[in-house]
């Protein structure tokens, strides 16, 4: 699910928002011709991420390490108490391992889809999602989180 | 065993002969099994739910129709600019107006005052210079390629063709014109 992927790799339900729109329009505005590709909409969504990333219009929680954990009130409790862990565990791994991990858990889609949205080869998608579950597996049983 | 096959079995990834492979190790290895079972509980995790609420998108129609109406524009667009741009900076190097100077000499020795008419002048009157007081007439235009009608008028009001071009024509004034060719072979 889309918007799910984007709280994985962010952890800002308004950026997540206000991606997720922007995707779906993008998305309708190039393929709106009954071209129907959940793939193609991961795409869309992880590139417009990367816009923002890259143009910093927004600081990102996940990066920075500071709203979510310090505490925007309002934005803490849109976060499911239960996952809140899960978020502070995926916070510590790096943006690449993140980002994959947040793609094969959210978007149901095989390796080789994830692979070709990611830009890389399908064997690297296997051994980065796996390293990304082995990570956060140490980090949750260090329990500094 | 590699490792990453756990996330392959836990992503629905492995082949039949993986699968295989996967299972007898779980049999065989404990340390493998238990880092399996962890990692399927972790994963329980993660796949949760990440919010209490999902937040509607709504569907910016309107941007849709803009979009539609104005790609054609933008496709027109682009492809009159392309067009302008391959006149104005390919094909003038090709079509470019050549001018050449072109010396016209009239001997009349009686007259105060000559001037030259022409097609390529738009039929304005231009003044001839008197060449001493040898009784000739000269000036010196840029004329274009092509084929060009010309005349002098003697006095501000006397049209006559050029003697020294034998081809000329009536005009629609009882007079006549003279026909000059300028590097028509360009």
């Amino acid at each position: 699910m889309l918007f799910a992927y984007l709280m994985r790799c962010t952890g800002d339900y308004y950026l997540s928002s206000d991606i997720v729109q922007e995707s779906f329009t993008r998305y309708l505005d190039s393929y709106g011709d009954g071209t129907n590709s959940a793939a193609l909409l991961f795409q869309i969504a992880r590139n417009a991420l990367y816009d923002v990333r890259r143009k910093k219009h927004r600081t990102l929680v996940l990066a920075e390490d500071s709203e979510y954990k310090v505490g925007n009130p309002e934005h803490h409790m849109m976060v499911r108490d239960e996952y809140r862990r899960v978020l502070s565990a995926m916070r510590q791994l790096g943006q690449e391992e993140r980002d994959i991990l947040s793609l094969v858990v959210s978007s149901g889609l095989p390796y080789q889809e994830i692979a070709r949205i990611a830009g890389t080869s399908e064997a690297n998608v296997k051994v980065r999602v796996h390293r990304a579950r082995v990570k956060i597996k140490k980090i949750m049983n260090k329990g500094d989180i | 065993m590699k490792d990453d096959l756990i996330s392959s079995y836990i992503d629905d990834e492995l082949s039949l002969d993986e699968k295989i492979h996967f299972v007898e190790t779980v049999h065989e290895k404990t340390s493998f099994k238990t880092t399996t079972v962890d990692l399927l509980n972790q994963e329980k995790w993660i796949r949760g739910d990440v919010t209490y609420r999902v937040p509607s998108v709504i569907l910016k129609k309107k941007r849709w129709f803009a979009v539609a109406l104005w790609r054609p524009v933008g496709i027109f667009t682009a492809g009159l600019v392309t067009a302008l741009l391959l006149i104005f900076l390919v094909v003038p190097e090709q079509d470019k107006v050549m001018l050449t100077n072109h010396r016209f000499v009239l001997y009349q020795p009686d007259v105060s005052r000559v001037e030259i008419s022409g097609s390529f002048l738009g039929w304005e009157a231009v003044p001839m210079k008197k060449s001493g007081t040898s009784g000739y007439w000269e000036v010196v235009l840029q004329v274009p390629a092509g084929e060009h009608r010309l005349c002098y008028i003697l006095e501000g009001s006397r049209r006559i063709a050029d003697p020294t071009i034998p081809i000329r024509e009536k005009d629609d004034f009882g007079g006549e014109n003279s026909i000059l060719a300028i590097n028509m072979n360009t």
